[in-house]
């Protein structure tokens, strides 16, 4: 039996990864409509659409780790 | 190397009487990387020689020719000598117009007569059901006609609209034909209306609608019959002449190209010059080759070996003489393996001249940081045989760039996947916990260590399930050192364009700062159960904020107060690349998933159970193969193009790209 301080704590690494995952997704369909703007008019601009469009991506990264220390701590 | 290859820049005048033989000695060389002239006063741009506008006019027949012919470029095909093509040009090209011209206009044609035919059948159709001939919808003074489609049956509504009517039928009264008083039109209209009536007009013609349907079809046939003989006339000639025709294509392309090259360059009435860069070590090979093929009637001169330091000069307009980096070529480095790499730098930008070519530490870390995350035995080698066989098939380079990635990515997969997870296709070799492992699958006691000489290895120190803590620290540490890494580069670049004093002010100070963090870092770890247990007095706290604060300081010093605000940057630089392991991890996961309903839930239920298992593990497999090349792929790239490269890449040069000809459907010989 799990007891209900654990499950306070999962509950909060499921909420850390997945808030985050959803902040990195609402950030990125913006850049992603214009990357995709971009690259059909000048397949040249597909690396720099990269590189913008996956900056956001590092907040669900942190989401990730929090993730993990706070299911360490359990 | 590791910087760009050394340019120089070079003068060649002559007298234009030696022009055009100077440029194809130039197009031979295929080393020549010219500038563009701009008019300056007392020289102007050369004229193209009177030969260009002869070859451009054939060159526009041609290309007609080839869109009438349909012939489309390939990538291979027979080479035909020069010689050939030169005797022949004009004459394939008068043969080939007097022949396509007439079949293009026969097909062309046929096909709008096809079109009308349809179109007329398409009208007709409906009326086939209506017992009317044709000439009798139309050609009455006091009548209207109303012909179209109708949902549904309109004569109730037409008998209480209008007094006289006269309504035919589709068998399936879903057309109609009502002929009405042309006084009472817009009553019957109104009526018709109301029941779903759209127009259908009635084609011109006479007699029967059913011959007249049959008439058209035969003409159909006809018709058709006619454009497959312009088809196969055209396939004909474009099977027999298609290997002269891209070869005088690409012929003309060199000759115009050629003829055209005085636009480029400066010229007086009697004299040109050329400016123009070369490899450094390759200028006495070009003065040379002129001398050996031109005598003494040229004058040949370097300006200046590029250097690649920006000067400043102060007071002057031009403040920075940053076009050092952009105008002067740059080779992308030849030697194999690093130049299969050239790739992804490119998707970027080309180096400047006065930067380190970063292709160099892609070809490293890349691969390393794909096969971390990837990790895998039995991926590793799908992605070494796919890899290998891209190399060799692929032309083109973009799929030669992925498989490049895949070939070198797929070797650190299989040597991580060996050692460092012990781990194929998803499975551990040996248990950690009660998951489900090779040893288990197979029945046999798979070692945990293998002896490779007098040294153990390991088959697996980390399970990326159970380990995901000691993975995320490790990949911190790889964040770490390669930022370091980023901002030595950096200070070394700018160290070359301005100096070492520069650089220690622009980058030192993030080094210090790269430092406190990374001794920071243990004590962080260890602490973060509590962090309130951290000592502020003690040496190993201590020691790293001095060096932070240090480090900020110079680089508020050598940039401004704003550098405060990347100080979060930074840190988050190197939490970033914990999506190293995190990466890894969610695959693993994935694959275990996949695994544990095939071999643990449908395997032992036996018979179909079998069936069903080997379906899902292989489907599962292929899965998260795919999500492998991709999610590794991204995200190994974009740790070298966002945190990376920020710390020391400019980008922006001009590619070097000498004058050469390019052979594919034509040879010298």
């Amino acid at each position: 039996m799990v007891d209900v301080g654990s499950g306070i704590v999962a509950i909060g690494a499921g909420i850390a990864i997945g808030l985050s995952g959803l902040a990195a997704g609402l950030a990125e369909k913006d850049i992603g409509t214009a990357a995709v703007g971009a690259i059909a008019e000048n397949p040249k601009n597909f690396g720099k659409s990269m590189v913008l469009m996956v900056i956001p991506e590092s907040i669900v990264i942190f989401g990730l780790v929090i993730a993990f220390l706070l299911m360490g701590n359990m | 190397m590791i910087l760009p290859e050394k340019m120089s820049r070079i003068l060649i005048v002559g007298s234009k009487d030696k022009l055009r033989e100077t440029i194809d000695i130039l197009y031979d060389l295929a080393l020549v990387h010219p500038l563009d002239f701009s008019e300056e006063e007392g020289l102007a741009i050369g004229a193209p020689f009177p030969s260009a506008s002869d070859a451009s006019q054939k060159l526009l027949k041609l290309r007609a020719l080839e869109k009438d012919l349909e012939i489309e470029e390939t990538n291979f095909g027979p080479q035909i000598p020069i010689g050939e093509v030169e005797s022949n040009l004009s004459s394939t090209i008068d043969y080939l117009n007097a022949e396509v011209t007439g079949i293009v206009e026969t097909k062309n044609l046929t096909q709008q007569r096809l079109a009308a035919l349809e179109n007329d059948r398409r009208l007709l159709a409906p009326l086939a059901s209506i017992p009317l001939d044709i000439e009798l919808y139309s050609g009455y003074d006091s009548l209207a006609v109303f012909t179209g489609t109708v949902r549904s049956d309109p004569e109730p509504a037409l008998r209480a609209a209008v007094k006289g009517f006269e309504i035919f039928k589709s068998k399936n009264n879903d057309f109609v034909a009502v002929f009405v008083a042309k006084k009472e039109a817009a009553e019957a209209q109104r009526a018709l209306v109301q029941n779903g009536y759209a127009e259908v007009a009635v084609p011109k013609g006479k007699g029967n609608t059913e011959q007249s349907l049959k008439s058209i079809e035969t003409e159909e046939v006809e018709v058709k019959k006619a454009l497959a003989d312009a088809e196969d006339k055209i396939s004909k000639l474009r099977a027999d002449h298609r290997a002269m025709i891209l070869a005088s294509d690409e012929h003309l392309s060199i000759e115009v190209e050629k003829a055209e090259f005085p636009l480029r360059i400066a010229t007086t009435k009697n004299a040109f010059a050329i400016d123009a860069f070369v490899p450094t070590k390759q200028v006495e090979k070009v003065q040379k080759e002129l001398e050996a093929k031109l005598g003494k009637s040229f004058h040949f001169e370097v300006i200046e070996v590029k250097s690649r330091k920006e000067t400043v000069h102060e007071g002057s307009e031009i403040e920075h003489e940053a076009d050092v980096g952009l105008e002067t070529p740059v080779k992308m480095g030849e030697k194999k393996p690093i130049s299969l790499f050239n790739g992804f730098t490119e998707l970027i930008s080309t180096p400047k001249y006065n930067e380190i070519d970063p292709t160099n530490v892609i070809a490293i870390t890349f691969p390393l940081f794909f096969g971390l995350m990837v990790g895998d035995v039995g991926y590793g080698t799908i992605f070494i045989a796919l890899g290998y066989l891209g190399l060799k098939k692929c032309t083109t380079d973009d799929w030669k760039t992925i498989s490049t990635m895949l070939f070198f990515g797929g070797i650190w997969s299989t040597i991580f996947g060996l050692f460092l997870f012990g781990e194929a296709f998803g499975m551990p070799f040996a248990p950690h916990g009660e998951e489900i492992t090779w040893s288990s699958l197979l029945g046999v006691e798979l070692p945990s260590s293998i002896g490779i000489g007098n040294i153990e290895a390991p088959l697996g120190i980390y399970n990326k399930l159970n380990d995901v803590n000691q993975l995320l620290y490790l990949t911190a540490w790889i964040g770490i050192f390669h930022l370091f890494l980023g901002f030595f580069l950096g200070m070394y670049n700018i160290a070359i364009r301005h100096g070492l004093k520069h650089a220690i002010m622009e980058k030192f100070g993030w080094v210090l700062v790269l430092l406190g963090m990374a001794i920071l870092l243990p004590v962080i770890v260890v602490n973060l159960g509590d962090i309130t247990g951290i000592e502020f007095g003690d040496m190993a706290v201590l020691i790293p904020i001095v060096l932070i604060v240090v480090g900020m300081a110079i680089s508020i010093m050598g940039e401004g107060i704003l550098s405060i605000l990347e100080l979060p940057g930074l840190l988050s630089n190197i939490l970033s690349y914990t999506r190293l392991a995190a990466i890894g991890v969610s695959k693993a996961g994935l694959a275990l998933a996949f695994n544990m309903i095939a071999l643990e839930m449908l395997a032992p239920m036996g018979g179909l159970g079998v069936v069903f298992g080997i379906v899902v593990f292989v489907v599962g497999q292929l899965t998260v193969l795919m999500l492998a090349i991709i999610s590794a792929g991204i995200h190994g790239i974009r740790l070298h193009y966002v945190e990376l490269f920020q710390k020391f890449y400019t980008g922006g040069g001009t590619k070097y790209n000498p004058l050469r000809v390019v052979r594919k459907y034509t040879s010298e010989r």
